[in-house]
């Protein structure tokens, strides 16, 4: 099985030696992210980000299923992840690298145990009927910062979806086509979004948003996924080398600021697809859908 | 309406395309030739590796179905013998697809496999993978009327088209090599040998260059409609691909 | 060199008056990359690019600037070492492909008792001896007739900075190839680099902060397809940033 190509010694060397010169290679600051590009697909739920060289698309697709009998009450709601062989010679097809491991373990935790998706909300029946949600994440170029960009990815992908609306009457449940009523959007009730931070000189120096030859040198990383409110929904550090537990303090906040920015980016590419969707604004005065909010900022 | 391409957008993959016509978008890669694994060598050839991941899941019997009509037709045009003990490993990645594709009454393997077929050769081209010839592949309906002609015949539909034309009796994919030799003809449907007879020559015509005959800007009117020739469609992108590449020259 | 820009396909057929006609002590048209001779007479493309013809040398070939590099008999690489044997290193020219082999006898001055010690990862500035289909590609680090290294062998320090193959033959083309950065820059700055026909090139300027700054340098005029003015210009502001 291929394995990622190492970075060679003159290169690891390099990074090094200009990191000491407080210096990265393509002369960003370090707690900056590389240039951020979100675009949406014609159709509802395809979040398209491109993060310098990296690029991750999502995509949220719906389907009709039984609930799980433990949860009666709530949909079901899946995250996949499987890289291929686009992405980089050394992932192969059915054999998850770690990588792909990690990835998929910080997404689920990040997004699914967090509760950033009200799975009642997708209750069409309790015990009967119910909205399966399913989030694929394909990754399309791979140059670090996978976590990043796929959180990013989901999120704003959530936040674009909109599932067809339903007409329950006693027991009977029909699904109503995009021409009967309008679809409705999700009901997401905050936005957790990951920072990853890559560590070096044996935990001195800290970079946000490493890129695959950054990734290659460091010592370690450390993963904070947080909301705009300042509530952590996670931090990971599998393995690598140690670091001092306050500097995880001086992580939190930074990843707050970075997390701050990300949203309301998103938001903004939102609101201007919103815009670009709705372009004749009478379509706004004629619609009967409900006004919902996007997010409800938790207790 | 021509189909659009961009080529070598990618950064990891070796050679990469995006291809979007008729409400379908595929984003291709291929990497190669590469090491292969010990168990896939070929002693006198390169192996070829096709994974189509559709756009919702990550695959079925029906992805798998694609990826050996993919390699067997890809496999004929890659010169193989020329890159031996060597992966040529090609990913397509299904970006979107239009609204209506599962109700025209078409199997939707059939509509995306000429999409799959060119993102796949431009991806190859933009690899500079060594090949024996390019292709060109078209989607040929025959809807359900009473008198079978030939004017019925619908030439690359998009979904919309399949919709009011609907019911398809029979819908057939050709793909035809660069010198106009048929490298794929898949058929699904009731029809006659003289229905697939016609629709084989309204491919062909559609799919190659045409003997001191048709130039560009002039296409034959098939159902009223300019047909688009591929081949040319196909030159015309390698000539911006190329001559983007060339600019250094007459910059000063 | 006459450079024609007829741009060709897999299977297009090059005519016959395209190609230079073999004439005097070269009795065979040499085929470059990109090319394949059908018996008896037909030559075709193989892949997408720019027919060029070398009159002088009686050869033509193919150029395009996507895709891996191939390696070919004479040309100069960057390679990487990975593992080595009894005989010979095992070295990579791009990622994920075969081995390239590596003599440890094929540097100046090396002995069976006095043999170079490369650390995996480690660079090597090589040329390729031989490489045909059938067989692994075979480097050395040393001119065969000479013995000596002219340039070559292992490569300490410095950083690699990636640019396209097309950018590579530029370099190592002189002037016909339209780089005058790196004069440009070597008027006031010093530094020592090498370009691998892989898609690769070395650059040591000493410091990190020149290092750098001519790499990216080197890229910025690969990617916007610089000319020799707008070269000079970026020269000027390297030259003042550093």
């Amino acid at each position: 099985m291929p394995q990622e190509a190492q970075i060679s010694v003159n290169e690891r060397a390099f990074i090094q030696d200009a990191l000491k010169e407080q210096l990265r290679l393509d002369g960003r600051a370090f707690d900056a992210f590389r240039p951020l590009e979100l675009t949406f697909g014609d159709e509802y739920g395809v979040a398209d980000v491109q993060l310098g060289k990296t690029r991750v698309i999502a995509r949220i697709s719906v389907d009709v299923t039984t609930p799980l009998p433990e949860r009666k009450f709530d949909g079901v709601f899946q995250i996949i992840t499987e890289f291929s062989p686009m992405a980089s010679p050394a992932f192969e097809v059915g054999r998850p690298t770690n990588a792909e491991v990690v990835l998929s373990r910080i997404l689920e935790k990040a997004i699914r145990r967090s509760n950033a998706l009200d799975t009642e909300s997708l209750c069409i029946i309790a015990g009967l009927k119910c909205f399966a949600l399913r989030a694929d994440v394909h990754v399309i170029d791979h140059d670090g910062g996978l976590i990043d960009a796929s959180c990013i990815a989901v999120m704003a992908a959530l936040q674009h979806f909109r599932r067809p609306d339903v007409l329950v009457e006693g027991e009977k449940a029909t699904v109503l086509s995009i021409r009967e009523r309008d679809p409705i959007p999700l009901s997401i009730l905050h936005q957790p979004l990951c920072v990853t931070f890559s560590y070096f000189e044996e935990g001195e120096l800290f970079l946000v948003d490493s890129n695959l030859a950054e990734e290659q040198v460091r010592d370690g990383e450390v993963i904070i996924t947080m909301n705009r409110h300042g509530e952590v929904c996670q931090i990971a550090k599998y393995g690598g080398a140690p670091v001092e537990p306050y500097a995880l303090f001086n992580l939190t906040s930074l990843a707050l600021q970075k997390v701050k920015e990300m949203s309301k980016f998103i938001q903004e590419r939102l609101d201007e697809d919103a815009k670009r969707r709705n372009a004749g604004g009478l379509l706004a005065e004629l619609s009967a859908e409900n006004d919902r909010p996007f997010d409800r900022p938790v207790g | 309406m021509a189909p659009e391409a961009i080529l070598s957008h990618l950064h990891r993959a070796d050679g990469s395309a995006t291809y979007t016509h008729n409400g379908y978008c595929i984003i291709g890669a291929v990497n190669g030739p590469i090491e292969v694994l010990r168990r896939d060598e070929m002693p006198e050839e390169a192996t070829v590796e096709v994974n189509v991941r559709p756009a919702v899941g990550v695959g079925s019997p029906k992805e798998r179905h694609l990826e050996t009509l993919l390699h067997s037709t890809l496999r004929s045009i890659i010169l193989t013998r020329s890159i031996p003990r060597t992966l040529v490993q090609i990913t397509l990645q299904v970006r979107s697809l239009p609204d209506e594709e599962s109700s025209t009454g078409v199997s939707p393997s059939l509509l995306l496999l000429p999409h799959l077929l060119h993102t796949s050769l431009l991806a190859l081209l933009s690899a500079s993978i060594p090949l024996s010839t390019t292709l060109t592949a078209v989607l040929i309906a025959l809807p359900s009327t009473n008198t079978a002609t030939a004017s019925t015949q619908l030439l690359s539909p998009t979904a919309q088209e399949l919709l009011r034309a609907k019911p398809i009796r029979s819908a057939h994919v050709f793909a035809f090599s660069g010198e106009g030799k048929l490298l794929l003809n898949e058929s699904d449907g009731t029809f006659s040998y003289e229905e697939w007879d016609e629709a084989a020559e309204a491919a062909q015509e559609v799919c190659c260059k045409e003997d001191g005959g048709v130039g560009l800007g002039e296409g034959m009117e098939v159902d009223g409609r300019e047909g688009q020739n591929l081949d040319d469609w196909l030159r015309s992108v390698v000539r911006t691909k190329v001559g983007h590449e060339q600019r250094w020259k007459s910059t000063s | 060199m006459a450079v024609d820009t007829m741009i060709v396909l897999p299977g297009d057929e090059v005519p016959q008056d395209a190609l230079p006609t073999p004439t005097g002590k070269k009795k065979q048209l040499t085929l470059g990359p990109g090319l394949r001779h059908i018996p008896p007479s037909t030559v075709a493309s193989t892949i997408v690019g720019a027919l060029v013809t070398d009159d002088k040398k009686v050869a033509a070939w193919i150029e395009s600037n996507s895709g891996r590099y191939l390696p070919t008999a004479g040309d100069l690489v960057i390679a990487t070492v990975q593992t080595s044997t009894a005989e010979a290193f095992n070295c990579t020219l791009t990622p994920h492909t075969p081995y390239a082999t590596l003599p440890h006898l094929a540097f100046e001055g090396a002995t069976k008792k006095t043999r170079p010690q490369l650390a995996p990862n480690s660079l090597v500035y090589a040329r390729v001896v031989t490489a045909t289909k059938d067989f692994a590609p075979e480097l050395t680090c040393v001119d065969p007739s000479t013995g000596k290294s002219e340039g070559l062998g292992p490569i300490k320090g410095g950083m690699v900075f990636k640019i396209s193959l097309g950018m590579a033959r530029r370099m190592l083309a002189g002037s016909k190839g339209g780089v005058v950065l790196l004069e440009a820059l070597g008027e006031k700055l010093g530094f020592e680099i090498a370009v691998g026909r892989n898609g690769a090139v070395v650059v040591d300027g000493g410091k990190v902060k020149s290092t750098l700054a001519i790499g990216k340098a080197i890229q910025e005029v690969d990617e916007q397809a610089l000319g020799e003015k707008a070269q000079k210009k970026l020269a000027e502001r390297v030259l003042k940033s550093v």
